[in-house]
């Protein structure tokens, strides 16, 4: 697994009274040559006819760029393929464009490509670089004006950060609390100091701290759909989720050895498991009977574990979670909705898997859901991986 | 007279009992008469295992009291074993 993680996520709030929005954000990853490609694309107007022209040119913008293709000509590909506005008689859509490949020296390269969007911004620490940026002139048949691509190619060290917006960000609280809106030093300024306040602070938190605070300079009544990304170079924070017994019960003190020895955040999921680890490694286990749901048994209580659950019925409800993307937020406070936290806060995810059968699993009479581990597994495996890009991996005992 | 001793209790919540029937077991505080709920000492625990004894004729949810461990137990089998131990 890598030494070095870039933590990606974005948050996003529609313009007042709009269900869909016109700023769009696609996120890939190409795990053959470490490469990460993010866009956010602000399409003209707002609602739906927005949305078109930014997935249109979102889409594009990420394929082209996993293509070998000279970026500037994918500019002008995307610029001639958008359609073209009924009222203003333009096709139009910003876009910044970052692609950024994993170095051997545990570095960062990014390529970023801007079009129109208020500049990103690139912090070290909690301290704000400039740099030089290229401008590339478009002339194209038939545009409205010139379009000015800005192309900068940047080296990030571990704990820097790159921060791209909409234009909803800066203009936030236009006309009303500012006069010309938050601007680009505002957004900068917060940033800062959210830095410095939290020096770890993750891409998710901070995203959503940039978004709401811009929500709320437009006093909870968004002007225009704001969106904010972040990227966040660092080390990875490591989870391991040990489920199952072993197959054979020499095994346990194994086991629990590969439990002490791993540094990062320890799960255990499955009664019988935390029973194992509590009885070889002498320390109590205790219910906490203030955490379940209808769903899920309740979470347990171990010194040296970060959290033990029931085993598949929580694995179970975690992987539908995962699969379908579920805001934590609005989850019942179970052992679900921590283990999906932990999930959230971790960048590398191993799984020990127990091979030995239970056979009080085997009761045709019990849902269907309880079903063979190692599915079960998979299932969480890929959805940690496609949907949120974290790096797993797994062995068997 | 000396102070009565709680009754200890214990509630399986392992997968299989909590699927067939040990989620309603938890919700003691609202089944269960409070002068009895005041005389028990009720907590969770990992697994019983006593689904895992292939010869039994009990089926879960498992419920320990004191000792004995009990079988098939719903709300209104817990309500009236509890009564019987802290009556005892």
């Amino acid at each position: 697994m890598n030494d070095l993680f870039i933590d990606v996520d974005y948050a996003q709030i529609y313009k007042d009274g709009q269900k869909i929005g016109g700023d769009v954000f696609l996120l890939s990853r190409n795990p053959e040559n470490n490469q990460i490609v993010c866009t956010l694309s602000d399409g003209l107007g707002s609602g739906v006819k927005a949305n078109v022209l930014a997935s249109l040119t979102a889409r594009m913008a990420h394929k082209l760029s996993f293509s070998p293709m000279d970026l500037t000509h994918s500019a002008r590909i995307i610029m001639n393929t958008l359609p073209v506005c009924k009222e203003r008689k333009i096709s139009y859509a910003t876009f910044t464009i970052a692609d950024l490949r994993v170095l051997p020296s545990d570095q960062v390269a990014m390529n970023l490509v801007e079009y129109d969007n208020p500049g990103a911004l690139v912090f070290q620490g909690s301290r704000s670089l400039q740099w030089d940026v290229e401008h590339i002139d478009l002339q194209r048949d038939g545009a409205f004006k010139k379009e000015v691509l800005g192309h900068s190619m940047l080296t990030l060290p571990i704990g820097s950060r790159l921060v791209i917006f909409s234009d909803g960000v800066t203009q936030a609280g236009m006309g009303k609390s500012l006069p010309l809106g938050w601007r680009l030093d505002g957004v900068r300024e917060f940033t800062r100091t959210q830095i410095e306040a939290n020096p770890d602070i993750s891409s998710h938190d901070l995203a959503q701290a940039i978004v709401c605070r811009a929500h709320s300079l437009d006093r909870l009544s968004a002007k225009d759909d704001i969106t904010c990304m972040v990227v966040y170079v660092r080390r990875p924070r490591r989870t391991l989720v040990v489920t199952g017994p072993p197959f054979i019960k020499e095994h346990d003190g194994q086991l629990v050895q590969k439990i002490k020895d791993f540094e990062g955040r320890k799960i255990v999921s499955g009664g019988t498991t935390a029973q194992i680890v509590s009885r070889l490694m002498q320390k109590p286990l205790k219910v906490d009977m203030s955490c379940w749901s209808a769903q899920v048994p309740p979470c347990s209580m171990m010194e040296g574990i970060d959290l033990v659950t029931e085993g598949m019925l929580t694995l179970s409800k975690v992987a539908t979670a995962l699969e379908q993307k579920k805001p934590v937020r609005s989850m019942t406070n179970d052992a679900v909705k921590k283990f999906i936290q932990v999930m959230q806060e971790s960048d590398q995810v191993h799984f020990i898997v127990g091979t030995k059968i239970n056979e009080a699993h085997q009761d045709p009479s019990i849902p269907v859901e309880i079903g063979i581990r190692r599915n079960l597994i998979g299932r969480l495996r890929r959805a940690l991986e496609d949907v949120y890009l974290k790096e797993t991996s797994q062995e068997y005992i | 007279m000396g102070k009565k001793e709680k009754v200890h209790v214990q509630i399986c919540v392992g997968t299989a009992c909590f699927v067939q029937g040990g989620a309603d077991l938890l919700l003691y505080n609202e089944f269960l008469d409070p002068a009895v709920l005041g005389g028990c000492e009720i907590e969770g625990v990992s697994c019983i295992g006593g689904c895992k004894e292939a010869q039994s004729k009990d089926r879960p949810p498992y419920v320990r009291i004191g000792e004995k461990v009990y079988g098939n137990v719903n709300q209104e089998m817990l309500c009236k074993l509890l009564a019987e131990a802290t009556r005892a």
